[in-house]
């Protein structure tokens, strides 16, 4: 008997298991959501859109822009980006493919959402038709930056696939441009002019008019620019905010001025900003990577309006920062600045403090720092801000639209009344300009109050390359803060190790990624002198 | 095979749950029962009930239909036992005693039962001795038997040769054979040791010591799913017994295996404690994603991470295509098969092994001197800003003040040697082992801690192993095998920033102040106190494996099995950062660093794998042929449920429980779960003729859930041939110097399924963004799907030879293999515009080709004993094929780090970048050449211009040589003198480069840790031929990476080195010890390579940023009770 039991156990034991489980070999996931059972619902076309939001630039790419120009400096010298300061970079350089497949990683999803949107089955089709004027926009925006940086580009406005992606060749960038303008133009027109509070931070029909006004301005296509942002004026939905100084604060958030940012919210969509930016004394050890350089300080000018380096004007070097415009120090932090606590700043080499030039790696190396962003609220948990990044305000679009009246040579006294607009801010109140004509001083008004007004908020970098600047206003060493020393003489802070250099034959266009020309070599020739 | 499919089948969930519910019961009762039949069992005898109906039946034949129905055995002489008397019995299930009593009613026949075997003999033994020469001497002979450790050695068989006259060793090993002729000879014979004969010639006291049978050619080796004769192989496996790897102190099995077996590659990374780090190869890298050989322990697969290692029994590693194809779709990177130990009947045997061990950092760069650096700093410093940092009298001073005041003048660096301290590491391991003819069971307890060498690390393992062998009845057999582990892992949290900072950005820093305050770098930066003060990781395993195989003998030579098995991994982890303030020694009211915010993050991953195999297993010899076939099924099951949880702001940094972590947005969690599965059907025929003519053919159908459609199941096929020449009557002359010689040839195919699951679906993940403040959800592809992903198949072609010269005493054994890898799964880099990731695809050949020798011998000279192998590998790697895509060339975000490239016509990542001309020397040439970067000057590197474009572009970088040994060699060797043993293991790579990057590479650049070698090895207009261009600040136009950054790879190691010392057993019974030995060994003695000169171990790869080598020296104790 026993030994029938035992017979019996075994093959019970080999019964049990033979045979059963036959879905072994079918494995559906659970912890994601197949394709197949997508595209049914509004919430899922919802859905798809926020994606598409995720591929916005990032703060610390966004802030890098304008330190890798003349105005700024990356204090890392081991990053990516220092060697583009340095003209040291070659086509494998990260930086490159960074902003390269991110743009692209944005366009599929766009791409993938248009080609699959109409599967859901909808009863709000006006939702569905404002969803695509989002998407839209924000695909155009991701194109933007690919004309801009390399010229001739892949233009892809279906889902690609695998080997579609290895054969692509090069569209010339006019052809980007006009899809861009075309793009904006419809999508603006699907767009409602403001978003009800739960939305706050879609695109709206201003934005895309902006964009359109910015993408236009970069294309060198002024009078298409000026129109746009003439009609982002006629919405009437948009004006200055009546503070410089607090404009950037979570209490302005959403403010009239905002046309577009990136939302952002404490620990749950969280950005570094105040790492990125705060000064060495207010945390010890951060991550600091981006200071300002002399350029970036010396274009505000006195509160008579006058250039610091005009003998008139009253500048002092002994005390160089009193009566200036007074977004010099809303936007950056110098000698004497008040620190988020409470500490007074003093960069000078011998101050002692922990921002004295010199005295760390990551202590500032020019004497400055940037103050724009930088808020007292973000302080006790720093890696854990909460501010949104404007991408897109109404002042910049006053700047655009003077700007492309003057390179249209449509000068008329609109274009003056848009930057004394933003001259006229209550806060900042500098003296507006009065009876200019010749368009060569409009054009130097403009650049300079742009640069006043706008810097680094990620457009300075791209601003230099269309006005063909880059090549006179970037080479050289890296210049400072001028103090006065225990003798009583002024100094010159410097960095003579760190010369930045600029290639006019080369530099004004991106070189295509190395990997990219490696793996389809139809993209090719790459781009003059890389 | 019909296809099922997918959709989503939710209810069928639970149904699948419940059962393994019950599979998991069944399994945990047989491993109770285990233990309670291996603590209480009956003898042999009681338990056996045999039946028998015989009428006029000889006693030779009712013997037989016992021997038949039972596994008793008889031990008789014809001449003393009149076996041809006729009988008649008839018993129901009645005891062997009472058969016994019937069949020799009324003669003088008296028996003695001794487990299974029973004596016959009469009085008259005594004076007649069965022998027809009654002139001859008799005598009655005693001893005792011991194996090579001098354990006595119970149950085996002491047979007077030629004669059915013998008895078995009692459980001391004692014998006593009365009435021996003078001249007989004595024979004996124990399973697992060699067959010893002894004259007697007069003597009345033979002690004796079998040794076992595991060397040479007669060695039986773990093939898949089954044993076999090694000379019986057709394929090529390499296999090695766990007495010859306990042989070496070392923390885990991989170290074990390194330079032991010929095929085998292993590269020790280095590991912290509880964190195996290490890279092993079967014959080259066939493909290029997952190339782990597939690992099985005891027929279910397994890690090879942290398995005691005097558990194993014997280890195989399965080669080429012949042996590894019943392994089917995870068996083209070869296959490593363990088999743990077994009880052996007997008397109850104790043994206890240990050792204590101090290790220490094997990677110990020295800094330059202060006054050099300094100076080197200020060169650096006037070559790209034209002013020096320091002033000469500035120097003066610093230097004097590294002495006289420490605390105010740091030294540059001094990292390597307050971070890293030497650290114990203490094993035990306690195994019983025993049973009786029914039941048989050892049991293994393991104690191991280690700690790290640097500060909050450690790893302690704690485990028990039972394996139990049951005899349930004369057909059929039991096996359970129960392991479970249990693993406690601290290191700091955040790790990796320790080794990252010793190097980087902390110079001049005081690591500790004599009150306790961390120095701070002007980088903000102390790696010390990252080790001690930044938070810990904790994590927790437990591992559970259970496995029952019954085997059941349906009829002679028919065997069908049945093993389950499951495999529970469990892991908990708790990783807190700490919260501090380091304030400034000098002025405590500043603060030199601040980490405000303290958090937690709680891990939970569970992993649980069932496996079912079922064998028929036919053999059956006729005349000269044998046949072995073999059927089977196999299936497998795995889940994997992860859960993770996360809080900041907690009271204090002791307070370490996720509830108590701040309650606000801060808090956020997350999971993932999947799971896989895999069934085969697969087969084996071996035919042997003569044991000359040896065929096989092996088959394996693989279904995977990994693929979809008809690409979820695929057949491997292999067949293999043997020619003993050696057998044949020919070579009969030649025996006496080669007596075995064989021929081997195998081909076949083999699969590879190592992709990630799920990989056809195209499946959305959701990502976070908000508006308006409110967290939103978004859905998108971020991963690009392939429906048409299948296995990578690997043709494998091995020749082989195998040869033992002079009666054993050299051995000699050389493959050559061709293996081919097609469809090789492959994550192909895809073009940025994709926007997608990539997934894995069949795409490209490469072809490995090797060969591989294995040289042995083994002599003894009196009291001298010499053994020793060379093992040599050579293994040439290539790209064939890429489906017309590639290169693939590494993307670097900075210049200077190492560049890989898989191309056609390369080894699989080769080493890829600039060729380079020396340094230049004057302005004249630097305006005569293309420069890298602007301001190029005499000093800097002359990267040539491959293209002639005029231009340093990353179009002029090109192949630079393997990354990957070409060749990889070992020897061990092995001396005795009476009781002292020496082994010594040397073992070494070459045929490829190194690449040390990093700090060690950047002669100080940044403010980077600065090695010794640097010092005035550096252009200057002084020093023009020196190795290393002109020193630079924060400017790294010389170290894009380039042909003058490789090192010879190539080097030759004293691996291990061991003394042991056996005890005179006259010494140690007294204190009732059977037996003790004592060792002292030291791993990494000696080492020979290029990289000594940058004192970094060869085995480290990269920037050497992670937990380094270490050398261990031990102290150990072997003892058998």
């Amino acid at each position: 008997m026993k030994y029938f039991k035992n017979v019996l156990l075994i093959t019970l034991l080999a019964v049990s298991s033979w045979g059963c489980n036959k879905d072994l070999l079918v494995t559906v996931p659970n912890d994601r959501i197949s394709k197949e059972v997508f595209w049914k619902t509004d919430q899922d076309a919802i859905g798809a859109t926020n994606f598409v939001y995720n591929y916005l630039e990032n703060v610390q790419r966004w802030t890098n822009w304008d330190a890798m120009s003349e105005i700024g400096h990356i204090s890392k010298s081991t990053l990516a980006e220092s060697y583009l300061e340095k003209g040291a970079q070659d086509a494998t350089s990260g930086v490159f493919s960074s902003v390269w497949n991110t743009n692209y990683t944005g366009i599929q999803a766009a791409n993938i959402f248009l080609d699959n949107v109409d599967r859901v089955v909808t009863t709000n089709p006006a939702l569905i038709s404002r969803l695509k004027g989002e998407v839209r926009v924000l695909r155009a925006n991701f194109y933007i930056q690919l004309a801009f940086l390399w010229g001739d580009v892949p233009l892809l406005t279906t889902e690609t696939t695998l080997e579609a992606s290895r054969k692509l060749t090069r569209t010339p960038v006019s052809q980007v441009w006009d899809f861009i303008s075309k793009e904006l133009t419809e999508a603006a027109a699907l767009l409602p002019n403001s978003h009800a509070t739960a939305d706050k931070g879609r695109v709206t029909k201003g934005a895309a008019l902006a964009l359109k006004a910015r993408a236009m301005l970069f294309a060198g296509r002024y009078t298409d620019a000026a129109n746009a942002a003439k009609e982002v004026m006629d919405l009437k939905v948009y004006s200055l905010y009546p503070s410089y100084a607090t404009l950037f604060t979570y209490a302005a958030e959403n403010n009239i001025e905002v046309i577009f940012d990136k939302q952002y919210v404490k620990s749950l969509y969280r950005n570094s900003l105040f790492l990125t930016m705060c000064p060495n004394s207010v945390f010890p050890a951060s991550t600091l990577n981006i200071v300002p350089t002399k350029q970036a300080i010396d274009i505000y000018q006195m509160t008579n309006g006058k250039e610091i380096t005009d003998p008139t004007s009253g500048f002092d070097p002994y005390d160089p920062y009193k009566n200036r415009d007074p977004r010099l120090k809303y936007n950056f932090i110098v000698l004497g600045s008040v620190l988020t606590n409470g500490k007074i700043y003093d960069s000078r080499p011998f101050s002692g403090t922990g921002d004295a030039v010199g005295s760390a790696e990551i202590a500032t190396s020019t004497g400055f720092n940037v103050n724009k962003y930088l808020i007292k609220e973000d302080a006790s948990d720093n890696g854990n801000g909460g501010l949104n990044t404007i991408y897109l305000r109404y002042a910049e679009v006053l700047l655009t639209y003077a700007e492309a009246k003057i390179e249209a040579n449509q000068i008329d006294a609109s274009v003056l009344d848009a930057v004394n607009l933003i001259r006229k801010r209550a806060d900042v109140n500098m003296p507006v300009y009065v009876d200019i004509t010749s368009q060569a001083e409009l054009r130097k008004i403009v650049r300079d109050e742009r640069l006043r007004e706008l810097s680094f908020e990620g457009l300075h970098y791209f601003d230099i390359r269309r006005w063909k600047t880059a090549e006179l206003v970037v080479p050289g060493m890296l210049l400072g803060m001028t103090y006065t020393d225990k003798n009583g003489a002024l100094q010159m802070v410097t960095l003579p190790g760190f010369v930045k250099t600029f290639n006019k034959n080369r530099d004004y266009l991106w070189p295509l990624p190395q990997r990219e020309v490696e793996l389809n070599p139809n993209l090719l020739p790459q781009n003059p002198g890389w | 095979m019909k296809k099922k499919l997918k959709g989503i089948a939710p209810e069928k969930t639970f149904p699948g749950a419940t059962k393994i519910l019950l599979k998991m019961k069944l399994t945990l009762c047989v491993i109770l029962i285990s233990f309670l039949g291996a603590m209480a069992s009956e003898s042999y005898s009681q338990t056996t009930k045999l039946s028998l109906d015989l009428k006029n039946a000889k006693v030779k034949d009712a013997l037989g239909a016992i021997e038949n129905q039972s596994e008793f055995f008889f031990l008789y002489s014809e001449k003393l036992i009149d076996v041809n008397r006729e009988v008649n019995i008839e018993v129901q299930r009645s005891a062997i005693e009472k058969i016994l009593d019937k069949i020799f009613e009324g003669t003088n026949v008296n028996y003695t039962i001794k487990g299974r075997q029973i004596v016959l003999a009469t009085p008259e033994a005594n004076n007649e001795a069965g022998m027809s020469s009654v002139s001859q001497q008799q005598k009655k002979v005693t001893g005792k038997v011991t194996d090579s450790s001098s354990a006595s050695l119970p149950g085996v068989s002491v047979l007077v040769k030629g004669t059915t006259t013998g008895v078995i060793t009692d459980s001391n090993g004692n014998y006593s054979l009365s009435n021996v002729p003078e001249n007989a000879t004595l024979q004996f014979s124990f399973v697992g040791m060699k067959t010893q004969e002894i004259a007697v010639a007069g003597k009345t006291d033979i002690n004796i010591t079998l040794d076992e049978e595991t060397v040479g050619i007669e060695e039986v080796v773990a093939i898949g799913y089954s044993t076999q004769k090694k000379v019986s192989l057709t394929s090529s496996v390499a296999a090695i017994s766990g007495k010859k790897l306990a042989e070496r102190t070392v923390t885990n099995i991989q170290q074990t295996l390194q330079g032991q077996l010929p095929g085998l590659t292993v590269i020790d990374l280095g590991a912290a404690p509880g964190r195996t780090n290490y890279t092993m190869r079967v014959r080259g890298i066939t493909t290029l994603g997952n190339n782990n050989p597939l690992v099985i322990v005891d027929g279910i697969e397994q890690s090879l991470d942290n398995l005691n290692p005097i558990d194993i029994e014997s280890v195989s590693v399965l080669k080429d295509a012949s042996s590894t194809a019943i392994y089917g779709s995870r068996a083209a990177n070869g296959v490593i098969l363990i088999t743990t130990k077994r009880a052996k009947s007997g008397k109850l045997s104790v043994s206890y092994n240990g050792y204590y061990a101090l290790q220490k950092s094997n990677n110990n760069p020295t800094h330059m001197d202060t006054e050099d650096y300094m100076n080197l700093q200020n060169i650096a410093f006037i070559n790209s800003t034209g002013a020096p940092k320091y002033t000469e009298d500035y120097i003066k001073e610093y230097v004097a003040g590294t002495k006289t005041d420490p605390l105010k003048y740091p030294l540059p660096n001094t990292w390597y040697q307050t971070v890293f301290h030497v650290a114990p590491q203490v094993s035990h391991s306690l195994s019983v082992s025993g049973g009786n003819e029914t039941i048989k069971a050892v049991l293994s307890l393991r104690n191991q801690n280690q700690d790290g060498i640097i500060p909050n690390s450690s790893s302690k393992i704690n485990e028990m192993r039972l394996n139990v062998d049951y005899q349930v009845s004369r057909k059929i057999t039991l096996a359970t095998n129960f392991n479970y582990r249990n693993q406690k892992v601290i290191a700091p949290v955040n790790e990796g920033i320790i080794y990252n900072r010793m190097l980087q950005l902390s110079q001049f820093t005081v690591p500790k102040y004599p009150d306790g305050t961390y120095g701070i770098s002007t980088d903000g930066h102390n790696p010390l106190l990252y080790a001690e003060n930044a938070g810990t990781a904790n994590r927790n395993v437990d591992y559970l494996t259970g496995d029952i195989k019954g085997e059941w003998e349906i009829l002679k030579g028919l065997k069908f099995s049945v093993q389950l098995a499951g495999r529970i991994s469990l892991t908990a982890e708790k990783n807190f950062t700490n919260s501090y303030l380091i304030m400034d020694y000098f002025d405590k009211t500043k603060v030199r660093k601040s980490q405000p915010v303290n958090s937690l993050t709680e891990v939970r991953n569970d992993e649980r794998e069932f496996t079912m195999n079922n064998l028929l297993n036919y053999t059956k010899d006729i005349g000269a042929h044998s046949v072995n076939i073999l059927a089977g099924y196999s299936q497998i099951q795995n889940t994997y449920r992860g859960l993770n949880a996360y809080r900041q702001n907690f009271y204090n940094n002791d307070i370490q429980s996720i509830n108590q972590g701040a309650f606000d947005a801060t808090k956020s969690n997350g999971g993932n779960d999947s799971e896989w599965g895999l069934r085969s059907f697969f087969g084996r025929l071996n035919y042997a003729y003569q044991d000359r003519y040896l065929l096989e053919a092996n088959a394996r159908y693989d279904g995977s859930s990994r693929f979809t459609g008809d690409n979820q199941y695929s057949f491997f096929p292999s067949f293999s041939a043997g020619w003993r020449i050696s057998q044949e009557n020919f070579w009969s002359e030649l025996k006496s110097t080669v007596n075995e010689l064989k021929l081997r040839a195998s081909q076949g195919s083999t699969g590879n399924q190592a992709v990630g699951l799920y990989s056809y679906i195209a499946s959305f993940s959701q990502s976070e963004y908000n508006f308006g403040g409110v967290s939103v959800p978004g859905y998108g592809q971020t991963t690009m799907a392939n429906k048409n992903l299948t296995w990578e198949t690997t043709y494998q072609t091995d020749l082989g030879l195998d040869a033992q010269f002079l009666n054993n005493r050299i051995s000699f054994s050389m493959d050559y293999y061709n293996k081919r890898t097609e469809g090789i799964l492959l994550t192909l880099p895809v073009p940025g515009t994709l926007g997608l990731n990539p997934s894995p695809q069949n795409a490209g050949r490469v072809d490995n080709k090797g060969w591989e020798f294995l040289l042995g011998t083994q002599n003894s000279f009196g009291d001298f004993g010499f053994n020793g192998n060379i093992n040599l590998n050579i293994n040439d790697n290539m790209v064939v094929d890429l489906a017309g895509t590639g290169p693939y060339i590494t993307t670097n975000t900075s210049q200077q780090e190492t560049r890989f490239i898989t191309q056609v016509g390369y080894p699989i990542n080769s080493y890829w970048g600039y060729i380079t001309d020396g340094y230049f020397q004057t302005d004249e040439e630097v305006a005569n050449y293309p420069n890298i970067r602007s301001q190029i000057k005499p000093g800097d590197v002359k990267f040539i211009d491959l293209n002639g474009d005029k231009m340093i572009s990353p179009l002029d970088m090109t192949y630079l040589g393997r990354s990957f040994p070409k060749y990889t060699f070992s020897s061990s060797l092995n001396f005795t003198y009476k009781n002292f043993a020496l082994t010594a293991l040397i073992q070494g790579a070459s045929g490829y480069y190194a690449r040390v990057g990093g700090a060690l590479a950047e002669m100080g650049i940044w403010g980077s840790f600065t090695s010794k070698y640097v010092t005035n090895n550096y252009w200057t207009p002084e020093n023009r031929n020196s190795r290393l261009p002109r020193p630079l600040k924060s400017d790294n136009r010389n170290i894009n990476f380039a042909d003058r950054d490789r090192i010879n790879g190539a080097y030759l190691r004293l691996k291990n080195i061991q003394l042991s010392y056996k005890i005179p057993s006259s010494l140690t019974k007294r204190i009732r010890i059977e037996q003790m030995s004592i060792f002292v060994a030291t791993t990494n003695l000696l080492t020979f390579s290029d990289l000594n000169e940058l004192e970094v171990d060869p085995e480290s790869v990269g920037r050497t940023q992670d937990y380094p080598q270490t050398s261990l020296t031990s102290f150990g104790l072997n003892i058998n009770f």
